[in-house]
């Protein structure tokens, strides 16, 4: 267990070419011990590259990696304590359940007794002490994540357990179930984890702590609430949440309104110092509602659908040429005509070329 | 069309097999026959045709003194040479293609794959173009005539084919697994001798057993670089031959030479047929 920082990470594959592309741009973070972080981006974002950085499989082009104060970035994989799970199964063929299992603490010189104790701890969690005595080799694919999973979780004292998309071969329920397991790990050893995923969900269900990444950059970092009402930039706000953050080209008209489509909407944020004309508001589908008796904020919209989603209803409407989803509940009646829909103040996001104001 | 099939299947399956089958049948009946049965027509069945007799076999253990030609001695040469010239090889060609399939080798515009094409071309020409230039190199070494030269000569045509086998064979094991050995805390060696080694086993048996097959099997280059003091089998077999062919004792030593490939064979099939590579990953 260790706190661990990275201080002006960048790295590039081809750092000597004239012209190099960065896997990943310079960022700086501290991952607090005991705590728990989901890596979160599309394909491609550099999100394995950081982890194969933490964890010393990839050197990083620049900057510096320390786990409590002690720079590490230049010290080997097998003596940085760490654990990594990766996206599909890798389980040693040769071994028994029970070897893989014990083959990191063999690896470390533990006792037998330590060793039996823990790898028993975690086949109980893991739900694998039937198979303690089968060849690897002959389990389901799941059941080999649930090894490769448990090599990472057998020893107490690493500095962070990394995990790179380690349930996208679980099936749903159990997924589910290891999540909470992986959790309860968390709180009962207080080790660090990792979690990289391209689900928002995951993240959002597994995490205290989220970071997004995108095309190599990380973009923001929070807690899901934070990234769900304030995100940093019109990437985050469309990544996250389920529909995705509704964003409208506006027009600012005062120090804290803009125009939509001739609509005015009062925000409150501060407009005074704008710099370019590309303004965006931003506001999640679950703030806004069928409008009752506010007298501000409200826009005349078209319903075009409206989605019955099993606990909530999913409103599509149109006003002009901007689409606008909104979530409400089951109970809510929809007028057919007529619809004001109210836009809160407090919720609305305001972003200049794409970034938060 | 099913019976058809049937048909066809076995059908075919017949004709192969006899055609598998009937040389040895052939050699092993020659083998107990003498100049008469030879010469005197076709014939087949033991007991009716001709009657058969161990003297094609007793020439093969009689020393040369009393009329034999005594294959003992170069049949344990060829098992002393074969076997520790493919051991070293496959040593040697299993580290080089670990290398060569894990780590990123450039030296100008020489790249891996160059590399390993380098060591499949030396296959690649005819053993000829070779002759002469290993009858200098271990005549200045002074190791023309010996079972070391022959050791030495057999790894520069042995380790080619266990490295074209084992790169292919390590780039099919997932990069992962030597990660994650690390990850657990083994280093680079620890982790080619436990974790990568282990699960390529299948692959070190077909490499091993094509060393072993090219190694037992060659004539060309024992019959070059040795004379008197030191001889492989298959030279001595050809040194059987004389005015008058001796199809009895050739045909005897044809299956003793044989005999081992064939145990190496049915070990092999064995361990090849367990096919206990697939799932390492996913």
């Amino acid at each position: 267990m260790a706190k661990i920082d990275l201080s002006n990470i960048s790295h590039s594959y081809n750092p000597n070419d004239p012209n190099p592309v960065y896997a990943l741009n310079p960022f700086s973070m501290t991952w607090e011990n005991g705590d728990r972080y989901a890596i979160l981006g599309p394909s491609g974002c550099g999100k394995t590259t950081m982890l194969n950085i933490v964890s010393g499989l990839v050197r990083p082009s620049a900057g510096r990696i320390l786990f409590d104060n002690k720079d590490v970035t230049d010290l080997k994989t097998e003596d940085r304590n760490i654990a990594q799970v990766f996206q599909f199964p890798v389980i040693y063929n040769t071994m028994t359940v029970y070897e893989n299992l014990a083959f990191p603490l063999k690896c470390r010189d533990f006792s037998k007794s330590k060793t039996d104790e823990r790898v028993n701890s975690v086949a109980e969690t893991l739900n694998l002490k039937s198979f303690l005595n089968s060849p690897a080799r002959k389990l389901t694919a799941d059941q080999k994540q649930l090894i490769s999973l448990g090599r990472g979780l057998v020893r107490e004292d690493v500095a962070a357990v990394l995990m790179d998309e380690p349930l996208t071969v679980i099936d749903p329920d159990l997924k589910f179930r290891l999540r909470r397991n992986l959790k309860e790990i968390n709180e009962q050893y207080k080790t660090t984890l990792v979690y990289v995923t391209h689900d928002q969900n995951e993240a959002m269900t597994f995490a205290d702590n989220i970071i997004v990444m995108s095309e190599g950059e990380v973009v923001q970092t929070g807690s899901p609430k934070e990234l769900f009402e304030r995100p940093n930039t019109t990437f985050v706000g469309y990544f996250i949440g389920s529909p995705a953050m509704n964003l409208f080209e506006s027009e600012a008209t005062s120090n804290d309104s803009v125009k939509i489509n001739n609509t005015l909407i009062k925000t409150q944020t501060n407009l005074s110092n704008l710099k370019t004309k590309n303004i965006k508001l931003g506001i999640r589908s679950e703030f806004i509602k069928i409008a009752q008796n506010q007298n501000e904020n409200l826009i005349d919209v078209n319903i075009e659908k409206v989605e019955d989603l099993g606990n909530y209803k999913l409103i599509t409407a149109k006003m002009g040429d901007f689409t606008i989803k909104s979530k409400v509940t089951r109970e809510t009646e929809i007028p057919s005509q007529n619809v004001k829909l109210h836009i809160p103040a407090e919720k609305c996001c305001v972003y200049e070329d794409n970034k938060l104001i | 069309m099913n019976k058809l099939y049937i048909f066809l299947k076995y059908f075919f399956i017949v004709v192969w097999t006899v055609f598998v089958v009937a040389p040895f049948l052939w050699a092993l009946t020659t083998s107990f026959k003498d100049f008469q049965s030879v010469n005197g027509g076709v014939t087949y069945i033991p007991w009716v045709d001709f009657e058969p007799n161990l003297e094609g076999w007793k020439v093969l253990i009689k020393s040369p003194a009393r009329g034999g030609v005594d294959i003992i001695e170069p049949y344990f040469n060829s098992l002393f040479v074969t076997c520790t010239a493919s051991l070293i090889s496959i040593i040697l060609g299993t580290l080089s293609a670990y290398a060569l399939s894990r780590y990123t080798f450039k030296a100008g515009f020489v790249k891996n794959n160059d590399i390993t094409f380098f060591f499949i071309s030396q296959r690649i020409m005819p053993p000829i173009v070779l002759s002469i230039p290993f009858f200098l190199f271990l005549s200045s070494i002074n190791l023309l005539d010996s079972l070391t030269g022959l050791i030495v000569v057999y790894i520069v045509l042995l380790m080619p084919i266990a490295v074209w086998i084992m790169v292919d064979f390590f780039n099919k094991v997932p990069r992962e697994i030597d990660e994650t050995a690390l990850i657990d805390g083994c280093n680079p060696y620890q982790a080619f001798l436990k974790v990568v080694l282990p699960n390529s086993i299948p692959g070190l048996i077909v490499a091993g057993m094509f060393c072993i097959i090219f190694g037992w099997i060659d004539f060309f280059f024992a019959f070059i670089l040795t004379f008197t003091e030191v001889q492989l089998l298959p030279v001595k077999i050809v040194a059987l031959n004389s005015s008058v062919t001796p199809w009895w004792s050739l045909s005897a030593s044809a299956l003793v030479s044989v005999a081992p490939l064939i145990i190496v064979a049915f070990i092999v099939e064995r361990y090849l047929s367990k096919g206990n590579l697939s799932g390492a990953i996913k």
